[in-house]
This record gives structure tokens, sequence and C-alpha cells, in this order.
């Protein structure tokens, strides 16, 4: 009964009474009924934001919680400690151990997500540094394992950090990811007793692995559709079925699906796109999107001769990656940060651009800046082709940038302190020597700053009309033929 | 505000500092090598050390005679020009410069012409010999490079007599004296006809379209009257050419110290509450014209950081208000008046990379930028990135505002916008550490953008607020035809 909450509770066990102990028990107990509650009740195919947020919520209250206090009780030196702080010498011992992994202050964005909790200690009230029009996207995400459902499988824990340190990155990436860490996991499950496959695995067993994904990074479009079909499989398999054959099955099929929806899939479309460059002619694409990479690598294996030029922006640098595989692999690139992309799109006959996903209205979410790219193109005549699974296509919609998008923390965009200093031109100097007598402040402090934000959107959405062509495996459609593969490929209907 | 250490690397305040000290040449020399090194970049440190050596040439110039300071004007002109062309505010300065000593010798010329009657040009004479030297626009606009011939000319300026209304820096005063436009009109029709060759010309009046300070009229030259050629005739004038020009380029500078003021005296006019505004760099024209609103209204800005050329110096202006980084802190006019960040104001400032400028247009009500430099046609040259907030604003349908000082206004006509753009250091973008792909890639890191016109809904200047077709008059009223083309042979 008590088993979940046993887990935090450990390293403080002397500091709280037993009373205490068996209410947070209690209060833990209760948050994953009900999670457990609404994963069952939500349909499969719905939207993950429509069936994971009650969950993310009842279980990101508990990690925010302790985010918080971690922060608090790391910015107040630990100093101001009452017996009413009684919860934080845990989370702070954890976080000391995990300090290495990520500057505490990231865990920052939770600062208004943790609810105003009765023993949250009193402090001067924090200014809220989360931009307003986007306060419905901030999450904290998860760096740490404390108070991770002891269910979670460790395949799943470390494909978890990796997601939220972007060692793994991009929407078809995560989403092999997932289906591989998931195929590890379904191999350690076994049916409890009393009970069906079928009918425990996807609500008591895959569930907290994916809430736990999602605590991570919010999952994408590919890894939803591909998390609907697993638990489509899950649910039709035949309860007299035997555990071991079902498993197979399942890591069977898992493996089908990486295969013709990702792998094969991705060979078709940078075939197919392939055939649109070229010669000598200048492909301009932006970000890093393996498809584009793919396709551009092949059409060099091909001997076609061509440019590239890889557009780029802070704070991920992703596009430097790219450009270096592909100079790696002997073509001939160039690099320019965003701010010159009027320059660069002067050049380019052909914009090839990765995805997110592909929304239901034809416009492209990816990488946020894609859309600037799009547009110059656009406004260019430079011909703008999308490279996209039909894994990444979706139901929803969009009309901009700001209801459907993923707010990462602000921290990322600081610069990092020593090269900030050092690339700053002579005047920086006397910067540092007045900001001895606390004077000058960097950007670094702008959590002390009333009434700055930080703002580091992942997203953007391109609008349809910039979009000539999207290349998936069913072919090349326009965007308004997003919708029908959609349904062709995700719904099978 | 830090000040400089000596020894520190030059910048325009150490530039300033030794003007004093040594000659001339010198000066000019320290100068070009300056601009070339771009250890003085920007417009505004540019203009303000271009107009500090010109009073410097001007001062030490012993003639009295018109002519040859213009000449040896236009020549220290076309150095500097050709130093660096990109810094358009050089070239705007020195054109300024030689418009004050032109109208200081016409009107000189005037007196002398009023005491004796026998002037001994016809102003029928000059005006035939002044237009062969006319650029001729339409033979050359092929080939035309706005680098190498230092500008162009709008068509109207053809037609457009010569008024003195060209150094005139202060708005303030120019309401009151504003001309009589009948008063002035029937002198030129009598006086010039052979000048008018365009339609156009016919019903522009000669000297009031410019709201910035047109001289009483009573001072109004004869329209169509060329720079004296007789030396004697400058010699023996009441009037001292010198002491006049150094007063004429010393209102410059008060223009240029007062110019960030007089635009953001229009900020009210602009801004509602409530509003979110989008700008990018580091600009302090823009700093202050958000500022003067916010003393009296609420708003949000979003602010783009200019990465990887002007963002340091953004974070900056963002976090502590009156700029360390380079330009400011060596401009010792700055020096007493500090400004506090928009933060400190009650402003919520909202920093964003670049990439999410299309993401956020959607919620923007208006984008103010601030220019490099802007040209005739009304497009601008402003800082990389400014080409993609202008473009998403227009697919948003928001508002562009455009703030500029009237010394950043350009008689340049693009023809050529590629040539206009100067790329920088590529170290900035990827580390040279980074060796192996330093080498093998090619690293672009272009720092302007040109913006087309019809992107701009709204220019406002010291003078005012305009539209983008407007700005062709505002140039013809700043700068004389025979200036525009710097690097001409002897014109006049």
């Amino acid at each position: 009964m008590a088993e979940p909450a046993k887990e935090v509770p450990k390293q403080d066990d002397e500091k709280l009474s037993p009373a205490e102990l068996k209410k947070r028990a209690k209060a833990e107990k209760q948050a994953r009924r009900a999670a457990q509650k609404e994963s069952t009740g939500a349909p499969p195919g719905g939207p993950p934001t429509a069936n994971g947020a009650p969950t993310g919520e009842a279980g990101s209250n508990q990690q925010s919680k302790q985010g918080d206090q971690k922060q608090k009780g790391q910015q107040q030196k630990q100093g101001g400690q009452d017996k009413t702080q009684h919860k934080r010498s845990g989370s702070q011992a954890q976080s000391q151990v995990l300090a290495h992994r990520r500057r505490p202050s990231q865990g920052g964005a939770a600062l208004q997500a943790a609810v105003a909790n009765s023993n949250v200690p009193k402090e001067p009230k924090k200014e809220n540094k989360q931009v307003e029009l986007f306060s419905h996207l901030y999450t904290q995400r998860r760096h740490t394992v404390e108070g991770v459902s002891k269910d979670v499988h460790p395949a799943v824990l470390a494909l978890g950090f990796q997601m939220s340190s972007y060692e793994l990155c991009g929407s078809s990436a995560r989403c092999v990811g997932m289906l591989l860490a998931f195929k590890e996991a379904i191999q350690a499950y076994t049916t409890p007793l009393g009970t069906s496959l079928a009918r425990h695995m996807t609500t008591h067993f895959l569930s907290p692995q994916i809430d736990f994904l999602k605590s991570c990074r919010p999952i994408s479009e590919s890894m939803g559709n591909a998390i609907r079909f697993l638990k489509k499989l899950i649910v039709e398999i035949d309860p007299s079925v035997e555990e071991t054959e079902a498993k197979a099955f399942l890591c069977e099929q898992i493996d089908i699906f990486i295969r013709d929806r990702i792998t094969v899939t991705d060979q078709a479309i940078a075939s197919s796109a392939r055939t649109q460059i070229k010669p000598n002619s200048v492909v301009l694409t932006y970000a890093n999107s393996s498809l584009v990479s793919k396709t551009l690598l092949q059409a060099h294996a091909d001997g076609i001769p061509f440019r590239v030029i890889v557009a780029d922006s802070r704070p991920l640098y992703e596009g430097k990656n790219l450009a270096k595989t592909l100079m790696l692999a002997g073509l001939e690139v160039e690099y320019t940060p965003l701010s010159g992309i009027a320059h660069a799109v002067k050049d380019a006959n052909l914009v090839l651009l990765g995805a997110h996903s592909m929304l239901s209205n034809g416009r492209l979410q990816s990488r946020v800046g894609t859309a600037s790219v799009a547009m110059h193109a656009h406004q260019a005549d430079v011909p703008v082709i999308v490279l996209c699974e039909s894994v990444k296509f979706t139901g929803k919609v969009a009309l901009d940038s700001i209801v459907l998008n993923e707010v990462a923390p602000s921290e990322e965009l600081l610069l990092p302190q020593p090269a900030s200093e050092a690339s700053q031109q002579s005047a920086g100097e006397d910067k540092d020597e007045e900001s001895s007598s606390s004077k000058v402040k960097q950007l670094g402090d702008w959590r002390d700053i009333k009434n700055l934000q930080i703002l580091n959107l992942m997203y953007d959405i391109t609008p349809a009309e910039y979009i000539r062509m999207v290349i998936c495996e069913y072919g090349s459609l326009p965007p308004s033929s997003v919708p029908v593969v959609h349904r062709l490929a995700n719904e099978g209907v | 505000m830090p000040s400089v250490v000596p020894g520190q690397a030059p910048s325009l305040s150490t530039f300033l500092k030794t003007l004093k000290s040594k000659d001339i040449e010198t000066s000019i020399e320290l100068f070009i090598s300056l601009l070339q090194r771009r250890q003085i970049r920007n417009s505004r440190p540019c203009a303000l050390a271009t107009t500090q050596l010109l009073l410097r040439v001007v001062a030490g110039e012993r003639t009295r005679d018109a002519q040859a300071l213009i000449t040896r004007i236009r020549n220290v002109g076309r150095r500097l020009v050709a130093a660096q062309p990109g810094e358009m505010a050089v070239g705007n300065i020195v054109r300024r410069v030689l418009g004050v000593i032109r109208e200081v010798a016409e009107e000189d010329q005037d007196q002398s012409a009023t005491s004796d009657t026998s002037t001994p040009t016809s102003p029928s004479q000059s005006a035939s010999k002044a237009t062969p030297h006319r650029p001729g626009i339409s033979s050359t606009i092929s080939s035309f490079s706005p680098l190498h011939h230092g500008g162009a000319l709008p068509h109207d300026m053809h037609a457009r007599p010569m008024s003195s209304g060209d150094i005139t820096p202060l708005a303030q005063d120019s309401a009151e004296q504003r001309p009589q436009l009948g008063a002035t009109s029937p002198s030129y029709a009598g006086q010039g006809p052979t000048q008018v060759t365009s339609l156009f010309g016919l019903f522009h009046t000669p000297q009031g379209a410019s709201p910035a300070g047109t001289p009483p009229p009573g001072t109004q030259s004869p329209v169509g009257k060329p720079a004296p050629r007789q030396k004697d005739a400058a010699a023996d004038s009441k009037l001292d050419i010198k002491a006049e020009v150094i007063d004429g380029i010393k209102e410059l500078l008060d223009e240029l110290e007062v110019v960030d003021s007089q635009i953001a005296e229009s900020a009210l006019d602009h801004i509602h509450s409530n509003e979110i505004i989008l700008t990018h760099t580091s600009s302090q024209t823009v700093q202050k014209f958000l500022a003067t609103a916010a003393r009296k209204r609420k708003f949000t800005v979003v602010h783009a950081e200019a990465y990887p050329n002007d963002h340091l110096a953004t974070h900056a202006t963002i976090v502590n208000g009156n700029r360390k980084a380079d330009d400011s802190d060596s401009n010792p006019s700055d020096a007493d008046e500090r400004w506090k960040p928009l933060t400190s104001m009650g402003i919520t400032v909202i920093l964003i990379p670049d990439s999410a400028v299309f993401a956020l247009m959607s919620r923007i009500n208006k984008v103010i930028l601030a220019p490099h430099t802007v040209l005739a046609n009304g497009s601008l040259i402003a800082a990389a990135g400014a080409a993609t907030i202008a473009r998403a604003a227009r697919a948003h349908r928001v508002p562009v505002v455009v703030l500029s000082g009237i010394y950043k206004l350009s008689p340049v006509y693009p023809f050529d916008t590629d040539e206009l753009i100067e790329f920088g250091d590529p170290g900035k973008v990827v580390p040279f550490e980074d060796g192996e792909f330093m080498d093998a890639v090619d690293v672009v890191n272009p720092i302007f953008d040109h913006v087309e016109a019809d992107l701009v809904d709204l220019y406002i200047t010291n003078l005012g607020a305009h539209a983008p077709s407007y700005l062709y008059r505002i140039v013809a009223d700043h700068y004389r035809t025979e200036d525009v083309d710097l690097l001409a042979k002897e014109v006049v």
C-alpha cells in the first residue's frame, strides 16, 4: 500500500513524524490512482495533451514541488531552514548529488506550476518569470530520478534523461528510441496473477513509462502515433495467448513498425527527395533533420554536384551538426546563422526542411526559425519542400505558434559565462570592474531582474502557403493533403 | 559611463581626444585607419567623428574662399568615404558640411551682389555651366554602384533649386520660420527658368519643403545661384565665411546630440498602453524612444537579440540600460545621460532568440527597427535579422516603424543592395578553435540586411514622422545636388 511513497520519505525518515509519513503516502497513492483512472478513461486515440494532461499534472505537481523546493533551497544557500521546511532536506540531499547534471536554476520554470501548497515555506514572493502568452506551455523538465514511479523501466529512465538533455533529439529519433526502450521494458514485463496482458499492460505498465517520458520532455507527434499503435496492438491481443508469445509478438510488431514507418520510409523519402536536387543547384536547409541529411548524403553519393547552405540558430546549434556531417561526407557546405537567411535565400534554388510534425491544416510544426526560412524562400520564389514521414502527421491543427508549442528552459539561452566574458570586446573589461562594485548585472542574473523574461520556444508553425510540397512515403503531396494521409497512415481508415 | 582607459583599443573617444592635439592631416589619416579597421563603426560614432574632424579641417583652413573650402572638404570627404563606403553616415555628414559651406557662400555672394551691382556671374550663365555637371542619372543607372560612386540622386533634384534649407538641424525653430511660399516663388520663376527641367519641379517651393529649419526668408538666396566662382567676390566679402561655416557645423553637432531625444518626443504618439512591441539590436534610439513612452504608458517589449553580431550589446542594454559596449562608452556626450533599462521602468521585456520572431509575430502590435542607413527610396540597411522581422511583420500585417536620425538618411539609391551588405567575422558564428569546421565549411555572417521600402510603414526622424515614399523629399532638402556624388570629378 505505502510502497510507492516509501521511496522518497526514506531519506528524511527521522525528521518526519509517522503521522506525516502516512499522510503523504496516502496522498501519493491517491495521485497514482487518479493518474491510472485518467489514462484508462481517455480513449487511446486521443491527443496526448488530452489524455496525458491530468496524469501529467498529478505527477508533475509532485515533482515540481520538489524541484521548486530544491531550487529555493539552493538559492537560499540552505540558510533559513526552519522546521516547516522538513520536506526540503531530502530533495536537497538528492539535488546536490545530481547537481552536476544541470544547473539547479533549470527547474525554475516550475515556480508557478508548483501549486501553492500550505506547507510550502513562505518566502519573499518571487516574480513570475513565465511569459504570460505561453503560460500554458510551461512544464518542468525532469532531470533527476526523484519521485519517479518504481514501475519505470531502467531503459526508459535512461531514455527520458537523454531526451531532456537533448542527447536524443529529433522527432523520429525520439520515436525510435522510445519504441526500443519499450521493447526492452515489455520483455521485462510479467503479467500479475488474475489479469491478462491485454488488460493490464497498457494502463498499469505502459502508462507510467509514458508519463515519465512526458515529464522529461513533452512527447512528439510521432511518439504519440507510435504509442497509439502500441496500445491498439496490446488491446487486440487475445487474452488466451500465452504471455511470452504475446511479448514476442509485441516486440516483433515494434520492430516492424520501426522498419516500416521510419527506417525504410526514410530511405524511400530520401530517394524521392533526391530527385528534386538538380545538378549545380544550391540547397538551403535549416537546423538538423535526419531526413534532409539522408537526402543530401544520398544525392551526394549519387554524384550530383550541388552546394548546401545550412542555416542555424541559438541555442541548440543543430545545424552545425548537420554541416559537420555533410562536411565530413565531402559536400560543399555553407553555414550561416539565421540572421543571414535573407542572403542565403538569394543563392538558393531549393529549400529542404525537416518536420517535427505536419498538422492537419497543412501547416508545418518544426524547429523554431523554420517559418522564417520558409517565408523568405516563399517570397523569393524558391520552392520549399518538407520531408516528413507519415508517422509525424497529426490530426491536430494550429493557426499560430502559440497554442501548440513547447517552451524550453530559458537558461539554455544564457551564454556560458566565461565564454561571454572572453568574447566581449575591450568594453567587457570595464564591465567586469564595475560588476565587482555590484553595479552591472549580467544576463545570467535575469531571475533577479524584475520584469525581464526570457523566452525559449522550441517550435514554430509554418503557414501552409509557404510550403510547395510535402514528401512522405506515400508520395509527394501538397500540404492540403496531409489530413488524408494522416487518416490513411495513422488511423487506418 | 566607463571612461576610456588609456592604452585601450582606439575608438571614437580616443579619436576625439586626440583630435585636438594632432595636426589635421594626421587626424584624417587616423580616422581613415580607424574606419578601415572598423574601430569606429555604426552610424552615430561615424557621424560624430566625421563632423568633429571636418570642424577641425575647416578651422584649420586659412583660405577665406568658399570654393577652396569646398574643394578641400570634398577631397577629405572623398578619402573618408573611400575608406569605408559602408558607413554612409560619413558621406552624409560630408555632404551636409558641403551644403553648409555652399549656403554660407551663397549668402555671402548675395550680400556682395546687393552691394555691388556688377556681379560677375549672371545666374543664367552659371546655370548653364552647372547643368552639364549634374549627374545624369538615367545614363549611368545600370552600371551605377553606390559604393563606388558615393551616391546617386533622386530625379527631382535636377529641378530642385538650391535652397538654403540644408543645414537646419533643429526642428523646433523651424516651426516659427516657415517661409511664405508665395513670396519667394516669383523670384524663382523670374530668375532661373532654365533651372526647371521637369514639370515636377514647377510645383516645388524652393525652400519650404523641409520643415526643418528654413532660414528666415530674408536670407534666402536667389534660386539657382551657384557657388561663387570669383575669388575676389569671396575675398572682399564682409562675412567671415569660415566662422559661419564653423557655426553651421556646430549646429550639425548639436543636431547629432539631440537627435534621439527629438525622435523620442513623438513616442507617445505611436505607442499606446498594453501594446506588445518587437524590436531588435541594442539601438540607443529605440531604447530612448521606448523609455519615453514608458514614462506614461505600460506596454510589453519583445526584444530579439540579434545574434551573432550584436547580442552581447543587446543583452547588456536590456539588463543595464545604457550601453557598456562599443560605441556609447566612447561617446562623451552621452556620459551624463545614463538611462535606466526599460525593465526598471515597469516595462516587461521578453528576450527572444531571432528564430522566434515569426512565432511571436502574430501577437505583436508594432515593430520598431533602428536602421544603419536609410536610403533615398525609403528602403533601409539594418542589422542582420531586420529583413526577417520586417517580412514576418508584413506577413502578419504588423506595422513596421523605423526610427532614424536624419544623419542616417543617405542620398544613395540602392541599385545593387548586395553591395551595401557587409559581412562580418565568421568567428562570431563558429569559434576559430573549430579549425576543421572552419576550413571545410564556408561560414557566412552578414552584418546587415536590406529591408525594402514597401515593408516599412513609417519613418520617424528628428523632423517628424514620414511615409517611406516621402523620404526622397527629405533627402532633397538636406543634400545639395552637386554633392550627392562625392566621387565625381570636380563640379561647380
